[in-house]
């Protein structure tokens, strides 16, 4: 179209404009780059900067700290075990019993629910997902260790606690060993291990079922009709097959819970009574990491704050630890999708 | 020869049944948890809950903490969102399927649930205390810091997002752009944003939802301010935090106000959750 | 590889001989991510013609339609041998600006991809981006596009609503006006009626048809008959490599080679 003569110039123009659009180009994509890197930088920083906060603790206490059971602001004596401990027992009383009730969450969403219930009780469920944690803290104190501390504590020091009255099942706690040490309890209110273990289950139970949920959906349908074909009934379906299949990502959706459990902070400190103390029973107050430093860091100084750090630098490298495990294993099941 | 299936069937009712109730558990503590903030909350609720400040104690309301709380989400907003946009698009356009795309990819899966307690004792080692020392304690804490800690937070979720979103942009739509030799810097933010819009802000919407309820790292950036303060280099009040120190007091005039905070929070995060559900519904409907 | 290639294909070079040839191929070699995409290819495509290209799945035939305007964004760890002259200047040469050869040669793709924008901003957006036009001028250009494409009365009352609006039959002419609208010498289309439903892919066809007096035309088509209504010249390629190219009647009533009858005839797919 264009004469002769501007076709060269237009030539130059065009090679113009490439060369403008490369540098444009070359500009966007580091700027884009960095961006992505800031994520990296996140992450090392925070690992860096509570190392760096609790390197005064760790010199001092060196491994003892983590065995340590002593928090003497006094005399500056500071050991991780019964925040740790704490932390650990929470956690594990919510996978307890989380992971079966997510599991059957899923199952019933997956295959037992009716196609027009599916949507609005998945969307339900996830809800609990959104609120935030501090409403779990604020429930949890107000309604639900009262509520334990009237109708369910009383049963169970008495029953299955190490001063059986005339509890129905005492003859539990006086031949099981260490179901009276668990279950004995002097503290009057509800605040304890496991009632923070409580919520914290109801609060990471969302996140387990839909990553179950999820992973059941991936099932290739020819699989669960061959063995529907061969008579199987839907729980077996289920069981024997849906499971096994999904194995790794579901261990991956319970590491995710564990993640999350861990590092919970305000859902656990209203309820967990922040008493320092390491007591055997799951009905006596205690103190998770979290809690332990939501609680004191504000008028910590000197060593007591960072041994505060040091707690921080544990807890942050157990959780990446734990949620490393868990995204390896759902990616696991999503490169057999070939996705 | 009955007994077996006879067996099978009982298990199986049995697992089905158990099902269901596991729904039900859930279902009546989902039921349990919100009908007590809402019954709670609204009982507390009064005009001076937004005209008095917590200054007053149980004589006081809430106003500097709600304005603390709108004015540090958008300050972790605002920092997150550009960053999180142009990560996530870097992960989505030029890093898809390259080793070092993938890891950071995975990476931000791990920071997105990260505990929130670490973020901000990060921030306050990088922020709180190079500004203490460099103001000679002036500036100490701060509502600035408190952005930055949620916008820590709220990162991973837009980065996400917006990586997913971009990734369902058919790649067509791509070599529809560079055949009319536009270069894909350009393409990437004029089309290929444009048409992921409605996903990425959702994305944002959902980051909003997720740091309002965030209370941990604000204690130690934010800290708390019981007088009304709109200047982010001053410490700041927000709602969470407002909650955890009249849920922690022993009088039943505070625990009131702070139920009000928490009614007030959740629904404002039901609200933000249901804004996002309901653009991601609309933009579905007119891609048919 | 030419000499046989010169012995086995003596038609379409000289069929072409008669018109000008617009884009000449040469031993054409083409790989990604280590498999042999092209083998060989030798090819003259007439000057404002349609040449339809068809083959079985995986012949090879979009690849090369990618190749004629460099569009590699789907082939990771590629090559390319051999060279593609248009206007006498070889595309495949890295020197040759890519801002150059995509204001000349444009594509349309099988999915209507309408920019996420308005009607008018859809088809400016290219010229946009390689020419700074005065409104009014813009303006004449977007109208000039869209009649050409047949889509103007349709939708010039309407130039400022979204394009997702349109059905899928106007997408599409719409994605031609865009394509045209850079005034290209080569228009490509790869598939472009496979997505659309029978009327309105009648309309394409018979928008190729007015299309091909201004530009040369290379489509893609895996529906013989449609190849065989809308083209002039016919290749057909199996397995990476050309088997056949000539005159379409021809190709789909006496073809020389035995694999194009077996596919004329439906004896694979």
């Amino acid at each position: 179209m264009p004469a002769i003569d501007t076709a060269i110039s237009t030539t130059d123009i065009l090679e113009q404009r490439s060369r403008r659009d490369a540098r444009h180009e070359r500009l966007f994509r580091w700027s884009l780059k960095g961006c992505a890197l800031i994520v990296l930088a996140a992450l090392l920083g925070a690992a860096g900067a509570t190392l760096w906060g609790g390197r005064d603790a760790f010199a001092t206490f060196g491994w003892h700290f983590l065995v340590s059971s002593a928090w003497d602001p006094g005399n500056d004596v500071y050991g991780a075990l019964v925040p740790v401990y704490g932390t650990i027992a929470t956690s594990f009383i919510a996978l307890l019993i989380a992971v079966p009730i997510s599991f059957g969450i899923a199952l019933y969403l997956s295959e037992v629910a009716p196609a027009w219930l599916r949507t609005p009780v998945a969307s339900a469920i996830e809800l609990l997902a959104g609120i935030p944690s501090i409403i779990y803290g604020m429930w949890g104190l107000f309604i639900f260790a009262p509520f334990f501390a009237n109708h369910i504590k009383p049963w169970l020091t008495n029953n299955l606690g190490n001063k059986p009255d005339d509890g129905k099942l005492s003859w539990v706690a006086e031949h099981i060993p260490f179901v009276g040490k668990l279950f004995g309890s002097d503290y009057p209110f509800g605040a304890s291990i496991l009632v923070a273990g409580i919520v914290l289950a109801i609060m990471i139970i969302p996140f387990i079922s839909s990553v179950m949920r999820e992973v059941f959906q991936t099932v290739p349908t020819r699989l669960k009709e061959s063995a529907y074909a061969l008579g199987s009934s839907t729980w077996e379906v289920s069981w024997d097959i849906v499971l096994p299949y999904t194995r790794s990502a579901v261990i991956g959706g319970v590491f995710l819970g564990l993640g999350r459990a861990l590092g919970e902070t305000m859902a656990v400190t209203f309820v967990l009574g922040n008493a320092m103390q390491l007591s055997a029973s799951l009905l006596d107050p205690g103190t998770s990491i979290a809690s332990t430093i939501a609680n004191q860091f504000s008028e910590a100084s000197g060593l007591q704050k960072s041994a505060l750090m040091a707690l921080a630098f544990l807890l942050f490298v157990v959780t990446f630890i734990v949620l490393l495990i868990a995204r390896l294993m759902l990616r696991q099941l999503a490169r057999k999708e070939g996705g | 020869m009955n007994s077996p299936y006879l067996r099978r069937r009982i298990t199986n009712a049995l697992a089905m049944v158990l099902s269901t109730l596991a729904t039900l558990v859930g279902l009546a503590f989902l039921a349990w948890i919100l009908w007590e903030t809402l019954r709670q909350g609204i009982s507390a609720l009064n005009l001076k809950l937004f005209t008095r400040i917590t200054a007053y104690g149980d004589d006081g309301g809430l106003a500097n903490a709600m304005v603390g709380s709108l004015i540090i989400n958008f300050i972790g907003i605002a920092i997150a969102t550009p960053i999180g946009v142009l990560a996530g698009t870097w992960l989505a356009e030029y890093a898809n399927r390259t080793k070092l795309g993938e890891s950071i990819r995975f990476l931000n899966d791990i920071l997105l649930s990260a505990p929130s307690i670490v973020m901000g004792l990060f921030v306050y080692t990088i922020i709180v205390l190079p500004s203490t020392a460099l103001t000679h304690g002036s500036t100490t804490f701060s509502g600035f810091a408190g952005g930055v800690a949620l916008a820590l937070i709220a990162l991973p979720v837009i980065v996400r997002t917006t990586d997913e979103m971009l990734r369902l942009v058919p790649s067509t739509l791509r070599e529809a752009a560079l055949s009319l030799g536009v270069p894909q810097w350009k393409l990437t933010l004029q089309i290929l944003i444009r048409a992921a819009r409605s996903g990425i802000i959702t994305g944002v919407l959902l980051a909003l939802a997720r740091i309002s309820g965030e209370t941990a790292p604000l204690l130690f950036t934010a800290f708390g301010n019981n007088y009304m303060a709109i200047n982010p280099i001053e410490k700041m009040s927000s709602l969470p935090q407002i909650i955890y120190q009249y849920a922690n007091d022993p009088g039943d005039a505070m625990h009131a106000l702070a139920w009000a905070g928490a009614f007030v929070i959740t629904m404002f995060v039901l609200l933000l959750s249901l804004g996002s559900r309901l653009i991601l519904s609309r933009t579905k409907v007119s891609h048919d | 590889m030419t000499d046989s290639a010169i012995a086995t294909n003596p038609t379409p070079v000289a069929a072409a001989a008669a018109v000008p040839s617009k884009l000449t191929v040469r031993d054409l070699h083409f790989h990604y991510n280590g498999f042999h995409a092209l083998k060989g290819i030798d090819m003259d495509i007439p000057e404002k013609r349609v040449t339809a290209i068809i083959g079985p799945s995986g012949c090879g035939k979009s690849t090369l339609l990618r190749i004629f305007n460099r569009i590699y964004a789907i082939y990771p760890k590629l090559e390319a041998n051999g060279s593609i002259e248009l206007d006498g200047e070889n595309i495949l040469d890295p020197g040759y600006s890519m801002n150059r050869l995509r204001s000349k040669v444009g594509m349309v793709f099988q999915k209507p991809v309408p920019f996420p924008m308005t009607i008018f901003e859809n088809v400016a957006y290219g010229i946009r981006h390689h020419e700074k036009l005065p409104k009014a001028e813009m303006e004449n250009r977007v109208e000039q596009a869209l009649r050409s494409s047949a889509l103007w009365d349709e939708v010039k009352d309407k130039l400022k609503q979204n394009a997702l609006g349109l059905s899928g039959g106007q997408q599409q002419r719409l994605c031609i006006a865009r394509a045209i609208a850079l005034k290209p010498d080569v228009l490509l289309l790869d598939e472009p009626t496979s997505a659309l439903d029978p009327i309105a892919t009648g309309r394409i066809e018979q928008l190729v048809e007015e299309l091909k007096s201004q530009f040369t035309i290379v489509i893609v088509t895996h529906n013989m008959q449609q190849a065989a209504r809308v083209s002039d010249l016919t290749a057909f390629m199996y397995l990476g490599e050309l088997i056949e190219f000539d005159q379409t009647e021809k190709i789909f009533t006496k073809p020389d080679k035995k694999q194009t009858e077996d596919y004329i005839t439906g004896r694979f797919g």
